[in-house]
This record gives structure tokens, C-alpha cells and sequence, in this order.
């Protein structure tokens, strides 16, 4: 692009790096004061939506000072929808965590992340009531440059999984790719991919994704799932 | 599918002109600051006739000219890309061609500099049609191709249009100035489970 555009979301306030351990293994000991927030913005933003939400009202509703709350929404309500996008991102992933760590082909893999991630957009009761209702403050977050944020964020779930079984080179690229298949099918579904029918997920993956994502003919051997997840 | 997108209401001149004095209002102004008033003017015409035309106001008016701004880049890509026989040379060229028109759209580039929450959902309201016109032309071209085995038309067709769009708007990690790079990108990434090498 030829202008000044704002940084992409990912790289805001955390490495990229860092967002990876974040949002897979480290999540459920990360801070607890900022889950504790994000839960009590999303009883707001369900009650209220996003525009007519303020931290102060978030503060309030999780019973903590207006400096607790923008210690962990450092942007303010500029920000508010990417944290909370990228905490039920993080959270549906570490949901099926022990399921994802499970699985022993790359395409049971993607078949488990495709389908909680589309489960998350089918189902989340507040993400999808903003979707509607406020589209003009979450559909930026998911289209041109921004996307960017979006893709490192899968990317950084991504990587510890697919690196059981593609080579490193390959993470980025299979991750970048599996990220537009799924947010395109989350924001608008198709017939022909439905998380409640796993052998449709299984088709998409099967037929369509997995010679897409490994271009090299032999898969790495798979690593064993403890060293890569410190308990 | 190939419920094409109709064009919005009967194509009159008025019409027209109203949707380009729109456009140019947009162009120069911003989406924001377009007004009806504006717009009338801009048109040569009286704001009862804008209203007659588009009974939905200022609102209608951006999204009539959003979807016009659509309609023209999507046909000057495809003079851009000309003819073409194979999926694999469409996509590529298809991709090379539509970043650098989405890069050189100084009106586009601006709205999503400085009214992305007004333009981004425009564009999503319009995106559906587009997705439904590529993914028919895209079925028509695979139906000629060889295929791998268990590959289904229209299910790849979705597919392709689907990440060919994704990749147009936000090349990410691609790179898309690089006629190598997106030849890899089309043929060993796209195309890889879809045509039979």
C-alpha cells in the first residue's frame, strides 16, 4: 500500500511469538485478572453491544478499577473487539487442546481445528450478535491489511500443532491458508462444509486442503506432543 | 448458484449519473462527508430527483456507488486478464492483476485508511454476488479441466473463489509482484487438490 496504514493488530502489544505460547499452552495460567475482564466486556457487549460499551462499564462489571481495566485493554475501547476476538480464538482452541494434541494424522488435525473454530462462529452468543448488529466494528478487523492480525494470530495457534507433522517451512504457509478457509466459511457458511457433519469437514480436508498445505512429499516425523507442551 | 447479481433497479441515465456524482463526491470527500445535497448538485440535478431515484437516501446512494465501484473494477480486471483457456493462467494472472488495481485505487485505499467501519461492511453486503459470479466462471473452466480423482465441481469451484477473493484483498504473506511466487502460490498451493497434474 502506498499511504501509512495502522500496524497490523497482531503486533500491537505483543510479539508474535509471544501470542503463539499465549494463546495455546500458557492460556489457561495466563492472567487471570485479564480473563476476568474479557468475560465481563462480553456480558456487557451482550447487554449493551460494542458502541454503547465503555471500560468504565467494563470495570464496573467485573468489579475492578478503571486502571485494572486498562492495564489489560492497554488501546482502550479501540481496541476492545481484537482482545476479545483473539481471547475466544484462543479459548476455543485451548478447548480442544487435548484434542488437537491427540490426533496422529494432519488431516484429523485440521479436521478438529476446522470444525471448533467453525463451531465457535456458529454458536459464540455474543461474536455473532455483534457480527450482525455492529458489522462495522468487527468486519475491519477481518478484511484488506487487517487481516493480517487475524493470520498471525492463526498462524501463532496454528504452529505448534502442524509442526507435528510439516516441516517448518511449511507451518506458515499451511496456517495462512487454513486461516482464509476457515474465516470464509465462518462469516458466511456453505452447505457444503458443516462442522455438525464431520465427514464434511473430513471431505474439505481430504480432498481439498491437505494437498495444499504439504508440498513436500514426506511429513516430518511427528514430534512427541509433551515436549512441545510443557505441562 | 449463478444467481448473478441483477443490476440495482432499472439502469436510466438519471440513474447513472447520480450513482457517478455520488462516486466523485465519495472520491473527493470521503464517504463520510457525502451528503444528498451534495450529491444532487454534483449530478446537476434537484435533491427531489435523488430522493425519487433513491428513496433510501444518502445511505443507498454509497452503496449504489460502492457496488458500481465493484462492478467497474471487476470488469476492468477482467480486460485486464483477457483471454484465457486454463484455471491455473486465470487464477494467476487473476491475482496479479487485481492486487495491483486494489493497490493503484486511490479511492478505495483512502476509504480503508480513513473509513474502513464504513466501507468494509459495503463491500461485504456486495461480496456474496461477487463470489457467485467468479465461482460460476470458475465451475464453467474446471468442468473443461482434468480433474483429481473425487474433486467436485462445484464444491472446488467455491473453494477457489472463495481464497482467490481472500488473497486479492489481503495478500498477507504472498507476494504477489512476483510472477514466480504466484505461479507457486496458484499451481502447488490452489490448484493442488483440485486439477490432476
Amino acid at each position: 500500500m502506498s499511504h501509512p496504514v495502522p500496524a497490523p493488530a497482531a503486533t500491537v502489544h505483543r510479539p508474535l511469538d509471544a501470542v503463539a505460547g499465549r494463546w495455546s499452552a500458557a492460556f489457561l495460567e495466563a492472567d487471570d485478572a485479564e480473563r476476568h475482564l474479557v468475560e465481563a466486556a462480553l456480558r456487557c457487549i451482550a447487554r449493551w453491544g460494542v458502541r454503547k460499551t465503555s471500560l468504565d462499564d467494563i470495570a464496573h462489571e467485573a468489579g475492578v478499577s478503571r486502571a485494572t481495566a486498562y492495564r489489560v485493554f492497554p488501546g482502550g475501547k479501540e481496541r476492545l473487539v481484537e482482545v476479545v476476538v483473539r481471547h475466544e480464538a484462543g479459548r476455543a482452541f485451548h478447548a480442544v487442546e487435548d484434542e488437537l494434541r491427540a490426533t496422529d494424522t494432519l488431516g484429523e488435525l485440521m479436521a478438529t481445528g476446522i470444525t471448533a473454530v467453525l463451531r465457535l462462529a456458529a454458536d459464540h452468543p455474543v461474536l455473532g450478535a455483534v457480527v450482525e448488529h455492529e458489522p462495522e466494528l468487527v468486519l475491519p478487523h477481518f478484511a484488506f491489511h487487517q487481516l493480517d492480525g487475524v493470520l498471525a494470530l492463526a498462524e501463532g495457534l496454528c504452529r505448534p500443532h502442524l509442526g507435528r507433522f510439516l516441516p517448518a517451512d511449511d507451518v506458515a504457509p499451511a496456517a495462512d491458508l487454513l486461516g482464509r478457509v476457515v474465516l470464509t466459511y465462518a462469516f458466511r457458511p456453505t452447505t457444503w462444509v458443516d462442522a455438525d457433519d464431520p465427514a464434511s469437514v473430513r471431505r474439505l480436508v481430504d480432498t481439498y486442503l491437505l494437498p495444499s498445505v504439504s508440498t513436500s512429499p514426506t511429513p516430518a516425523t511427528p514430534t512427541p506432543a509433551q515436549e512441545r507442551f510443557p505441562p | 448458484m449463478g444467481a448473478a447479481a441483477a443490476p440495482p433497479g432499472e439502469v436510466s441515465p438519471t440513474r447513472c449519473r447520480i450513482v457517478d456524482a455520488a462516486y466523485a463526491c465519495i472520491a473527493r470527500d470521503g464517504i463520510g462527508a457525502a451528503t444528498v445535497e451534495g450529491i444532487a448538485r454534483e449530478a446537476g440535478v434537484a435533491r427531489a430527483t435523488v430522493y425519487r431515484t433513491f428513496p433510501g437516501g444518502r445511505d443507498e446512494l454509497v452503496s449504489a456507488a460502492v457496488t458500481q465501484a465493484v462492478i467497474d473494477f471487476f470488469a476492468g480486471l477482467r480486460t485486464d486478464i483477457g483471454e484465457v483457456d486454463d484455471v491455473a493462467t486465470l487464477l494467476e494472472r487473476g491475482l496479479v492483476a487485481a492486487r495491483r488495481r486494489l493497490d493503484r485505487h486511490a479511492v478505495l485505499q483512502r476509504a480503508l485508511h480513513d473509513e474502513a467501519d464504513q466501507i468494509v461492511p459495503r463491500l461485504a453486503t456486495v461480496m456474496p454476488s461477487v463470489v457467485d459470479l467468479l465461482r460460476a466462471d470458475l465451475a464453467e473452466r474446471l468442468a473443461r479441466e482434468r480433474l483429481r480423482p473425487g474433486v467436485d465441481v462445484a464444491e472446488a469451484a467455491d473453494l477457489l473463489a472463495r481464497l482467490s477473493l481472500s488473497l486479492i484483498g489481503s495478500p498477507g504473506r504472498w507476494d504477489m509482484d512476483d510472477p514466480d511466487s504466484v505461479r507457486r502460490l496458484v499451481r502447488e498451493r490452489l490448484l493442488a487438490g483440485v486439477l490432476d497434474a
